[in-house]
């Protein structure tokens, strides 16, 4: 991927563009919102990951003003822990996700290609039919069938389930099936999405077939398609 | 120090002594000033009348009464002549018993026309006749029961008035320290920014605005300690997030499994920095009260399905068994995030504070307008004496100080359950711990 990092902290910018670097992306930072800006105009970025805090012009301003001009690439908002607020006014700019600074390297590579993802999609929110590999989930009936038997899961397991199929073939950290499953903002102390993806996986496995879950340690989980 | 009730009821029982005992002595001085005028007025008078007539003589003596009695001078003074016998000889009143020689008191119930009290001599008038004169010691009738009403009116009226200003007096100071209270009650719910009232002048308004210094010194202590926890843990994460990435990196690339292992451990530690580091921010952030705004009706029975439907998958795998009772919602105004992670903490610090095969059960009830959402167990339990340690910061028991957690957890339960106005109440489940977060409901 082609990506725009705008951060002011020169250290970490560097830090990130390293370790990203690593993962085979090409990396561009700007230190200014107006540089980011003009950066945008010149070259045929992929998407940007954004720092919310920046002098003269900050985080919000700046897609803002991407979206005012037509941009339509994701934008990944970075932020400090322990300030809501800041995420929620992210978000109605225009920011399409966002993580608390700082964050390893491979969460943001696995938000972004999740992101690319989604654009490739039309609107996924409807009542169609997810379908990854032998699974078929339907969100709209509240429904999952595994090689056309039907499994009978919890809650949050089809939230879980719904989640992954929805980006199968993309790896999902745990803190984005944090925020997405549960909806919390935190992280509790036990590893409640791995022992959730224990229960699913095990219910999914009943039902007979090969484990459809992959795990990536360090990173997270993946539907296989 | 005497309370300022005691000290009010003190100050007007003596009050009313020194008033009572004033108004008494006043009373009887002024009678007894009017009985000894009398008295020499008899005195002069029945010495005048005997010495115009011969001792002995009745007639005489009775003429004379005749003319005194028609003097303006005399004409109030009451006479009459006896003889040895004690038979009425004359006058111009009639005593009805018998009165002892020398000065005595008449009161009405001697029944002398005309004299409802008054003094009266009895005196040898020769030959053993005996003159008794009698004068009126109040000059109107009912004088003296009206000099008492008068008396127990006036000082009346000042007892009241001292009472009544006592009674506002005390009430005044009652307003000036209930204010006080409240403030100080406001800033122990965390309203750090509450102020007592300073109204007008003098010592109150001076006492209020001393208060109120000392309470901005407070406040600005207050968060300079937070900002310092705040930042330190801000600032770190940053470097430490580096040597995590650091560490993943060589993982990948290990030699050999034991070093793969080391490594891992060391990644493990590094989280487990993370946590302590994010538990901290995350009070921080409760504390400020920046997330209030943020307050949406919350189903506590959904937070609690959520809690245990994650953990049931934990709790089997280390043998525990985990229950849920709630059938009804119970919805509270609050931040269902914060709900949520103090629910965890909770069902957390059972898990690992219990051996295998406990019971951890999380309830939802309502009780008169206030919702509980209580975790119990029939673990160890924590002693009375240490339930305050357990949810001071970083206050580990010594019995779990080997175990997992960074001490954070019930502190952190302890903030959310301030911040929604709510508390948190750790008590014995016999055998086990309960620990009740109630929420005020609207």
């Amino acid at each position: 991927m082609n990506l725009l990092i705008v951060e002011d902290d020169e250290g970490y910018a560097e830090a990130l563009r390293l370790e990203l670097g690593a993962l085979d992306h090409r990396i561009s930072v700007a230190t200014t919102g107006p540089a980011a800006l003009t950066a945008v105009e010149q070259d045929d970025f992929d998407a940007i990951i954004l720092d919310r805090m920046l002098p003269a012009m900050d985080g919000a301003g700046v897609v803002r003003r991407l979206r005012e001009r037509g941009h339509r690439l994701p934008v990944l908002m970075l932020t400090a822990l322990g300030r809501s607020a800041e995420k929620v006014d992210g978000l109605e700019a225009g920011a399409d996700d966002y993580v608390v600074k700082p964050t390893p390297a491979t969460e943001i590579d696995a938000r972004l290609r999740a992101l690319l993802r989604a654009r490739g999609w039309a609107d996924d929110s409807g009542d169609d039919t997810l379908r990854a590999g032998d699974i078929l989930v339907s969100p709209g009936q509240h429904r999952a069938w595994r090689d056309g038997r039907v499994l009978d899961l919890a809650k949050l397991e089809f939230g879980l389930l719904t989640e992954l199929a929805r980006h199968a073939g993309s790896f999902l950290t745990r803190a984005m099936l944090i925020e997405r499953v549960w909806g919390y903002d935190f992280e509790p102390t036990t590893n409640i999405v791995d022992a959730q993806v224990r229960s699913l996986r095990r219910k999914l496995m009943a039902v007979g077939g090969d484990d459809p879950i992959v795990t990536k340690r360090g990173v997270g989980y993946m539907l296989r398609t | 120090m005497a309370s300022l009730r005691r000290l009010t009821v003190v100050f007007l029982s003596a009050f009313g002594v020194a008033t009572a005992t004033t108004g008494y002595a006043t009373f009887y001085a002024s009678r007894q000033a009017i009985v000894q005028l009398v008295d020499r007025r008899i005195a002069t008078t029945s010495s005048a009348l005997l010495s115009e007539a011969p001792a002995g003589d009745a007639t005489a003596i009775l003429a004379r009464i005749d003319a005194f009695s028609r003097r303006r001078e005399s004409g109030d003074i009451g006479f009459e002549l006896r003889d040895a016998a004690g038979r009425r000889l004359g006058g111009n009143v009639t005593v009805t018993r018998a009165l002892p020689a020398g000065f005595s008191t008449l009161r009405i119930s001697d029944r002398i026309a005309g004299l409802s009290a008054g003094r009266v001599q009895v005196r040898d008038a020769g030959r053993g006749l005996r003159l008794v004169t009698a004068i009126e010691t109040e000059p109107i009738d009912g004088l003296a029961s009206a000099r008492r009403r008068y008396a127990l009116t006036g000082f009346g009226v000042i007892a009241l008035i001292v009472v009544a200003g006592t009674v506002a007096f005390s009430i005044l100071v009652r307003r000036r320290i209930q204010e006080v209270r409240a403030t100080a009650e406001a800033i122990i719910d965390g309203d750090l920014a509450r102020r007592v009232p300073v109204e007008g002048g003098g010592v109150f308004a001076e006492q209020a605005a001393t208060f109120n210094r000392m309470l901005d010194r407070i406040a600005a202590l207050v968060e300079g300690i937070r900002n310092v926890g705040g930042d330190v843990a801000h600032d770190l994460r940053t470097p430490l997030a580096r040597l995590r990435s650091r560490l993943a990196r060589i993982v990948a690339s290990a030699p050999d499994a034991a070093t793969e292992q080391e490594l891992e451990a060391a990644l493990a530690q590094c989280d487990e920095i993370m946590a302590i580091f994010a538990a901290i921010l995350r009070i921080a952030e409760i504390e400020s009260g920046d997330r209030a705004v943020a307050f949406v009706p919350v189903d506590l029975t959904a937070v609690a399905q959520d809690v245990t439907e994650t953990m049931a998958t934990v709790a089997e795998e280390s043998g525990h068994h985990l229950e849920i009772h709630a059938a009804m919602p119970a919805v509270v105004d609050g931040d269902r995030q914060l709900i949520a992670q103090a629910a965890f903490n909770l069902v957390e610090n059972a898990l690992r504070h219990t051996p295998p095969g406990s019971t951890v059960r999380l309830s939802v009830t309502e009780v008169d307008g206030t919702a509980l959402l209580e975790v119990s167990d029939d673990g160890p339990g924590i002693a009375p004496a240490d339930r305050n340690t357990a949810r001071r910061r970083f206050g580990r028991l010594d019995a779990s100080r080997n175990r997992d957690g960074h001490g954070l957890g019930l502190t952190l339960v302890d903030a959310v359950a301030r911040f929604h106005r709510g508390t948190l109440d750790l008590g014995d489940a016999a055998p086990g711990l309960v620990a009740t977060l109630r929420f005020p409901q609207r």
